[in-house]
This record gives C-alpha cells, sequence and structure tokens, in this order.
C-alpha cells in the first residue's frame, strides 16, 4: 500500500542505488510482483521497492533511510515460507538477501560454520559434507530456503525429533537492528553473556532486525543410518506404533506418517515402492552408532508389528533408503497429479492424541466436501494435513480456508499449538488468541517494543488485528511467479 | 517495611508464610538480610504478593533453593524474598509425548525420581539437585556434563509460567515438543536470574532413561595432551554424553585420580546399551593411546556429580571462581595459562571444563591468602581477557563482596546490552525485580 508519490519513489530509488548499486534495486511493478507473495499463494502485497544488498552495512544503510522516510522494511529469503510472513503487507522495502549467501567461515575443530543469511539451507551440508558434517535443520524445502529464513521461522523439518530444531543449532548472529544499528547477538562460544538473546531472535519472524551473519553448529555425520518402512491397514494403528516406539525408550532420528491418499499420490507419481492399497506408512529413520543399531532396529520392528503393521521392512541400501524417502519428501509436489491445488496445514499436538485429532481432520475436511492428504512429523506431533482443493470451483478456498481454522481450534483443544514450524506470519495472526491470552500477547508486544520501537520492521505479522488492509486478504489461487517458471514447488 | 504491606502480605499468603526477623537468617545473602521472606501457595498468591511489592516499589527476589544466591551483586536496598518452595507439585507427565509440567518450588532430585519410576529423566544435571529447584536452574541456566549431549534449559525448555513484575501472569511457548507460535519467550526467562519475571510452572521435554550409562577416566601427564584427546574425541564416531577436562588439582579434589597428581586428566561419559558402551569405551582407549592417554578405567557413577564443581572443591574454601565461556579447541591452553596467570601472582588454581562445549571453571585458592582483594582481582581480570582474547566471555561465579566490588561479576555484553537494557525496562519498569544483580547492571 504505498504512500509514495511517483517522482518521490523515483529519487529514493537513486538513493538506494548509491547504497546497493545499480543493479540491484527494483521498483517496476512488474518486477515486485515476483515479490508479491510467498509459498503461500493466498496473500499478496506489492513492496515499493527489493533491494539486494551484499553486506551488513548496505543492509544498515537501507535500513536507516526507511527509517528516515518512515517506511516499513521486511527482509527475504528464497520466499518458500508457507505463512506470508515476508509479505510487504504495508508497502515499503523488501531487503532480499539472495546475493549474501556465502559459508564465511568453516571450523572443523569447533564444529561451528559462519554463514551468510541468503545461503540454501542444503548448499551448507554440501560445503561440509566431504568432510563428514551436515547442518541439521533440514526443512523439506531445504534446496530451496535460505538459512535466514530458517531463522525468522525457526523451521524444522523430519530429523527434528532428535536433532531439534533451528534455533538448537544456533549460537550466534549478527544482526542490523530495525534503527540500522549492527549488534552481535550470542558468538561462536556455546554460553550467551547476558540475555540469551539470540534464542528469543530465532523464531521472531522477521519481527526483532534482519540476521546478516549467523554461526551456526555443524555435526558429525553418523555412523550409521538404518530406515524401515512400516505398513498399516488401519491409520490409528500407525498412530499406535509412534507411541508404542517411544514406550518402548527409544528416540528415532525421525519418525514420519503418511496416509493412503498421499502413498497413492506418490505412487502415481514416483513408484517409490509403497502399498497402494495401505491405509499408512510410518517411515522411521534410526542413527548413530553402528553397534547396537540392530538391536534397536528389531525393537521398532517388533513395536510396529505389535501394533499390527502388516509389512515391515528395512531398507538394504542406500538406494533403497533413498527411495523411500523420497516418497516422503516428494509427497507435496505428488498431490499436484490429483488435484489442481491444495494447501498445507501445520499445527501440533501431543503425540498421544494422534488418533483422535487425525479422525477430527478427516471428519472437518469431509464435511467440507473436500479431500486431505495427511504427510507429517508423527514422532513430535506436527501435523501438515493438505486440503485438496480447485480453485477455478466458487467458493471452495472459502470452504479451505474455514476448515483450516476448524483444525487449528482442534489442535489448541487438545493442548498443542498453532504452528510447529511454518510460522504465524499474516495467515495465522488472528488465530494466536486460540493458544496464549491477552497478558501473553501484551508481554510479547513489549518484547517486540523493545526490538523494534518504531515498528518499521516487518509490520502486521504475528499478533492479532482488526485492522483491515485492502490490498491484502484470501484471494483466489494462482500459481507463483516463481511456480510458473519452474523455479521452485510448494513443499 | 511498612506495616501495613506486611499486613497486606499476611493477609495474602497467610501470617504463617511471612517470615521477618531472626528468620530470615536462611535468606541473609553476603551479609544482607531482606525485609521479609514471602511464601505464595499458588500462581495467584505470587501474582498478588507482586503487585503489593510493585505498589510500593520493593525490591523482590525470587528463591528456589537458594543455591545460587551469591550468584551476582546483592541487591542495593533490601526487600522481599519470594520463595517458591510450597509450588512443589508435580503436575502432569504423560509418558507417550516425553514430556512433564511441574511447578517451579519442585527440586530436580524429586522431579527425577517421580520422572524415573516411569522410565524417562530430564536431560539436565545441575548441580545441587538436592536442594535446587526447577525454576532456580532455570532463572540461572544451571547445568552440568550431560549437556555435551543433550543441550542445556534453552533445548528443553518448551514452555514457562511466568509472574511479571506488575504481577501478570504470562505463558510463553507451549506443552508440544515443537512449537513456534508466537515469541520464544522460554527462551528469554531462562539465565535471566529473576530480572525478568518470577518463573512458576515449566513444561519441558524429556528423554527415555538410557539403559546403561558409563563414566571413563583416562590420565596424561600433560594436560595439554588430554587437550589434543578431547579434539581426537570430537573428531571421531563416539557419541558421548559428557567430555570433561579437569587438571591435577581438580582431579584430585574430586575424588577422580589417586597419587600423585596427573597433568591432566580427560572424562568422558557414554551411554545407550550394553554393546555401545563397551564399544565405545574400547575405541576411547584406541583413540587416546597414542596422546598419551594411560590407565583408562570406568568410574563411579558418584563421580557424576563431582564434576561440575571440580575447580571448587579442589580448595577446602576458595578464594573465588569464575566460568570462561571459550571454543571448545582452546580449553586445555586455557586452562594452562589461566593457571599460569595465577602462578604469576604467588597463586595456586584449580580447573575443570565441560570441555567438548568449552565451558572452563578456575578457583583461586584461599591459601595462601591474599591480604588484598585487589590482588585476586587482577588475576580474575586477567582470566577475563584470556577468555576474550579468544571470543568469549567470562563471568565471576563467586567472590567474597570486597572482589566484587574491584571487578565486576558479569562480562561486558557490548552493544547487545542495549537491547537487554531495553526489555528490562519493558518487562520491569520499575525495576523491582533483582535490581542490579545481573549482567549490564541490569
Amino acid at each position: 500500500m504505498s504512500t509514495l508519490t511517483d517522482s518521490r519513489k523515483r529519487e529514493l530509488r537513486r538513493e538506494l542505488e548509491s547504497i546497493v548499486g545499480p543493479g540491484a534495486v527494483l521498483s517496476d511493478p512488474d518486477e515486485l510482483m515476483v515479490y508479491e507473495s510467498d509459498g503461500l499463494t493466498l496473500f499478496r502485497a506489492l513492496a515499493d521497492f527489493v533491494v539486494f544488498p551484499t553486506s551488513a552495512q548496505h543492509v544498515s544503510a537501507v535500513v536507516k533511510l526507511a527509517n528516515r522516510e518512515n517506511l516499513p522494511f521486511v527482509a527475504r529469503g528464497a520466499g518458500t515460507g508457507l505463512s506470508g510472513g515476508c509479505l510487504p503487507t504495508e508497502g515499503g522495502i523488501v531487503v532480499s538477501m539472495m546475493r549474501m549467501n556465502r559459508v564465511l567461515e568453516v571450523d572443523y575443530d569447533n564444529q561451528i560454520a559462519v554463514v551468510e543469511p541468503g545461503l540454501v539451507n542444503l548448499h551448507l551440508s554440501w560445503k561440509v559434507g566431504p568432510r563428514g558434517y551436515y547442518y541439521a535443520p533440514d526443512p523439506s524445502s531445504q534446496q530451496a530456503c535460505t538459512i535466514g529464513g530458517n531463522i525468522a521461522n525457526n523451521s524444522g523439518g523430519p530429523h527434528t525429533l532428535k536433532y531439534g530444531v533451528t534455533t538448537n543449532h544456533v549460537l550466534g548472529l549478527e544482526v542490523v537492528m530495525p534503527d540500522g544499528e549492527i549488534v552481535w547477538l550470542g558468538g561462536k562460544t556455546r554460553e550467551a553473556c547476558g540475555y540469551d538473546l539470540a534464542g528469543v531472535f530465532v523464531g521472531s519472524e522477521g519481527t526483532f532486525g534482519i540476521a546478516t551473519r549467523i554461526v551456526v553448529r555443524i555435526l558429525r555425520k553418523p555412523q550409521a543410518v538404518k530406515t524401515v518402512l512400516a505398513v498399516f491397514d488401519a491409520i490409528d494403528q500407525a498412530s499406535a506404533a509412534v507411541s508404542a516406539i517411544i514406550a518402548r525408550g527409544l528416540v528415532p532420528a525421525a519418525m514420519e506418517m503418511i496416509d493412503q491418499l498421499t502413498i497413492q499420490a506418490v505412487e502415481d507419481a514416483f513408484s517409490c515402492g509403497y502399498p497402494r492399497d495401505a491405509d499408512a506408512a510410518l517411515l522411521i529413520e534410526l542413527d548413530g552408532l553402528a553397534v547396537g543399531m540392530d538391536v534397536q532396529a528389531e525393537r521398532i520392528v517388533e513395536a510396529c508389528r505389535e501394533s499390527g503393521a502388516r509389512e515391515v521392512r528395512t531398507a538394504r541400501s542406500e538406494a533403497e533408503r533413498q527411495l523411500l524417502w523420497k516418497g516422503r519428501k516428494s509427497a507435496f509436489g505428488a498431490y499436484g497429479r490429483v488435484s489442481p491445488a491444495y494447501m498445507v496445514m501445520d499445527g501440533v499436538i501431543p503425540r498421544t492424541k494422534l488418533p483422535y485429532v487425525l479422525r477430527r481432520v478427516n471428519e472437518i475436511v469431509a464435511a467440507s466436501g473436500l479431500r486431505v492428504g495427511n504427510v507429517f512429523h508423527a514422532g513430535d506431533g506436527n501435523l501438515h494435513p493438505n486440503i485438496l482443493y480447485d480453485p477455478r470451483k466458487p467458493g471452495e478456498e472459502a470452504r479451505v480456508v474455514a476448515a483450516g481454522a476448524e483444525i487449528m481450534k482442534v489442535c489448541a483443544d487438545v493442548g498443542g499449538s498453532i504452528s510447529g514450524e511454518h510460522g504465524i506470519g499474516l495467515e495465522k495472526a488472528d488465530f494466536m488468541p486460540l493458544i496464549f491470552s491477552v497478558a501473553d500477547l501484551a508481554l510479547m508486544q513489549r518484547l517486540k517494543s523493545a526490538f523494534n520501537p518504531r515498528g518499521l520492521c516487518n509490520p502486521g505479522k504475528v499478533f492479532p488485528t482488526k485492522k483491515s488492509c485492502v490490498e491484502v486478504g484470501p484471494v483466489a489461487y494462482r500459481p507463483h511467479a516463481i511456480e510458473e517458471k519452474g523455479l521452485a514447488q510448494r513443499f | 517495611m511498612p506495616d501495613a504491606l506486611l499486613q497486606k502480605l499476611r493477609t495474602t499468603v497467610g501470617a504463617a508464610n511471612v517470615l521477618t526477623g531472626v528468620e530470615l537468617s536462611p535468606y541473609v545473602v553476603e551479609g544482607r538480610t531482606p525485609e521479609a521472606a514471602v511464601f505464595p501457595g499458588s500462581i495467584e498468591e505470587v501474582a498478588a504478593v507482586m503487585v503489593l511489592a510493585s505498589e510500593v516499589g520493593s525490591p523482590v527476589a525470587p528463591w528456589g533453593g537458594g543455591t545460587a544466591a551469591s550468584v551476582g551483586m546483592p541487591a542495593g536496598r533490601a526487600g522481599l524474598v519470594v520463595v517458591l518452595s510450597r509450588l512443589g507439585r508435580l503436575l502432569d507427565h504423560e509418558p507417550g509425548d516425553l514430556t512433564a509440567t511441574v511447578e517451579a518450588g519442585m527440586t530436580v532430585e524429586t522431579f527425577q525420581a517421580a520422572l524415573g519410576r516411569r522410565g524417562q529423566w530430564l536431560s539436565l544435571d545441575p548441580p545441587d539437585a538436592d536442594r535446587a529447584t526447577v525454576g532456580g536452574v532455570l532463572a540461572t541456566n544451571a547445568c552440568g556434563p550431560r549437556r555435551h549431549l543433550y543441550g542445556t534449559a534453552r533445548d528443553l525448555l518448551i514452555g514457562v509460567t511466568v509472574v511479571t513484575a506488575d504481577g501478570s501472569v504470562v505463558k510463553g511457548g507451549g506443552k508440544v515438543v515443537k512449537n513456534v507460535a508466537g515469541y520464544d519467550l522460554p527462551k528469554l526467562f531462562i539465565g535471566s536470574y529473576g530480572t525478568l519475571g518470577v518463573i512458576v510452572e515449566a513444561t519441558v521435554k524429556l528423554r527415555p532413561l538410557p539403559e546403561q550409562e558409563e563414566l571413563v577416566r583416562v590420565r596424561f601427564d600433560r594436560l595439554k595432551d588430554a587437550g589434543a584427546a578431547v579434539r581426537a574425541v570430537a573428531a571421531s564416531d563416539l557419541i558421548p554424553n559428557a567430555v570433561e577436562l579437569l587438571d591435577g588439582a581438580a582431579a584430585v579434589g574430586a575424588g577422580l585420580a589417586a597419587g600423585s597428581p596427573p597433568g591432566g586428566v580427560l572424562v568422558v561419559g557414554f551411554d545407550g546399551v550394553r554393546e555401545q558402551v563397551d564399544w565405545q569405551r574400547a575405541e576411547l582407549a584406541r583413540l587416546t593411546g597414542p596422546l598419551g592417554g594411560r590407565d583408562v578405567r570406568p568410574l563411579d557413577a558418584a563421580a557424576w556429580s563431582r564434576l561440575t564443581p571440580a575447580a571448587r572443591t579442589a580448595f577446602p574454601t576458595p578464594a573465588a571462581t569464575m566460568a570462561l565461556a571459550v571454543l571448545p579447541s582452546q580449553v586445555a591452553e586455557t586452562m594452562e595459562q589461566g593457571a599460569g596467570i595465577a602462578r604469576g601472582r604467588g597463586l595456586s588454581s584449580a580447573w575443570a571444563a565441560h570441555a567438548g562445549v568449552g565451558v572452563v571453571r578456575g578457583a583461586l585458592a584461599s591459601d595462601p591468602a591474599p591480604k588484598d582483594p585487589a590482588a585476586l582481582a587482577a588475576v580474575l581480570a586477567e582470566w577475563r581477557e584470556l577468555a576474550r582474547a579468544g571470543g568469549g566471555h567470562a563471568n565471576l561465579e563467586w567472590a567474597p563482596l570486597a572482589v566484587k566490588s574491584q571487578i565486576a561479576v558479569w562480562d561486558d555484553p557490548g552493544a547487545a546490552g542495549r537491547i537487554m537494557e531495553r526489555i528490562k525496562a519493558q518487562l520491569d519498569p520499575r525495576n523491582i525485580l533483582n535490581p542490579g544483580r545481573f549482567v549490564a547492571g541490569i
């Protein structure tokens, strides 16, 4: 929602170019459209400018200019977010971090790496892989999403069951504060000095400042990995198996559930060897020492069989393992074969409530006259119901949104959360009162004021608002520009 | 303290739950006696007490087991001690969810015992677990050797309920193991030393108890070689749950080495199924042998709790202890140089480290006792410089007030200190929660 006159916009463009260079500012509406939404194409908003800084000094100067002009600004990574968190809801400046994508330092002795925020998540593991290391947080979009974006959303992934989410792997950050000051929060050592500001910054959805350097832990690759596929005739049995495995004192590296609709979509698309008639499958991965691995795998197999698994299969080679994971990781792409569009939900529940909540999810979606595919991190109770729909049919999208709201309410009612890894952003801001009281939200606002007193840094996110903004709101689905160009898919 | 306030406190929590006068002796810190100690019996009572305190601007010191009460600077003016011991219930433990919710005043030992009966534990092993409370451990970010594998409170706390200075009851996080809704308030309160709110309830992630666990000790003639062994372990396939390095004085003091003090002792913990522990013990011997490691042997389980305080317990009454955060690769060198600095000023010191994560503790002997606190402060200042030179920092864990008045307890957080001040001003605008105790004068 730009308030700038054309002539003022031209002046500011020249000034921004003097900061970041002539090839690093966009202000033409056609070019800006690429940045009007993230992976959740439901929401769109146009910025006045997109800039591509290559240093913290650039970012600081841009932020200071924004402050002077009272313009809002928001950092953006690869744009794979799923909650509208990086949208310029009130116009202003999108600060794209994509040209700050270097690995600045790898210290193998201390198992840390210093990276720029625009670095693609998987590229860090590629960089340190030859020396036997990897970066543990592995969101499904890791081939495209950036570590800076992961910081904003505190991203997870399948292997976070054992290894934790982004925040557990970040030691420190260099941050351009919302007033333009460059500050280090945390550092390379494991202990914070004073309040754990790095811990508070991670997951603040871009509202506390813009990270320009990030110190992350890298881990030694495990000596051995074992991947098991358990097949069930009833989804309740698969849920029971999750609890049975936990009850046996086992903590697998990953424990993913895939339901029938998803299995069939995946098999149609990729033939990964999942039985098409199964009601659900669990993909379970153990990693760690080679010794003792078989003992633990046997216990997993036992727990699955006792829960009613009709078949339990262990990958016998790396190729077989990759194929099983392909079924899981390409599930989102496969939905495209069975439906013109789908919307990914993200909610968390206590593991023990899985059977009840999965039943409720299916009932809610069925009552809306729609279909749902479930593929999710069962081990930590992080659901991803994917509601399939046809955006060309009038009213379907509204029904999806309504069903999504009901599902969030179910998650909240069983003591869960409205987001496990996608963030609140724009999408869920109005759901926050489902799990937080007025006092809880007031304290979060105070914390925000300490970092971002003028509110120019990524406004309109996280907190519920009654304020309406005509340019932002549910609109009919159309593929995002980068999807159309085949540059990305929705994960 | 005005009688009217005392009367209101008695009405709020019951007269038996307000201590004054000589009854306050357990709550005297650095020779300073609070005006009253209050024992609220519910979250609502904590909130009511905070409202009363904030009305009159009385300082409040939240109190768990008192095991870290002397860390930091004492309050400049006397106020209330709010003791959480009556909030000591386990509220919820669902083994299938690997989570538990507990009131802040329960001791860590009691909590672990309850979890253990159902085969689980909170993978946090702070010292003084028989007295330290869950709330206190969170507020001081206390931990122990097993942090090497399992992390610290920031990796385990998934939800927290806090009473803020104005008496609001505020929740952050939730009860599920994965949650990104809203800001990460649990991180804010961990290690905040009671300066932002009174922690009253916590929800934590749990782990299954390991089937087997073993501590293994390796002796070295030279500390430097033990340091090289730490690096070799880190670069190996081993998955230890603890990697501790002690100098001779700390090892002898902690009963981990008999006879003449070794140059250094490496203590490594392993857990898992039997085969895994056995394989790792053998692998450790294989890795450390060529580096000068010898006399590899398992330690008694009682040794676990002696590791974290090993530097301090090397002396009957140490003159001061400091915790230095450095890069793991710098640990052995930091210990050697730190000892050299002390020796240069005629003082002996003892050193122990959570070596794998770069947390080093040095203790200064009081014998021969330096007459001048300035001499102690000078050594501590040099230790701090040592940590800072490698990009780390150092905080005083314990020292007499006379020393603390000559060297800052907390290291300088740099530009981030201003953000911390702003957070404090937002959450506690009247500055009543542990005023002046923490970093940056907070």
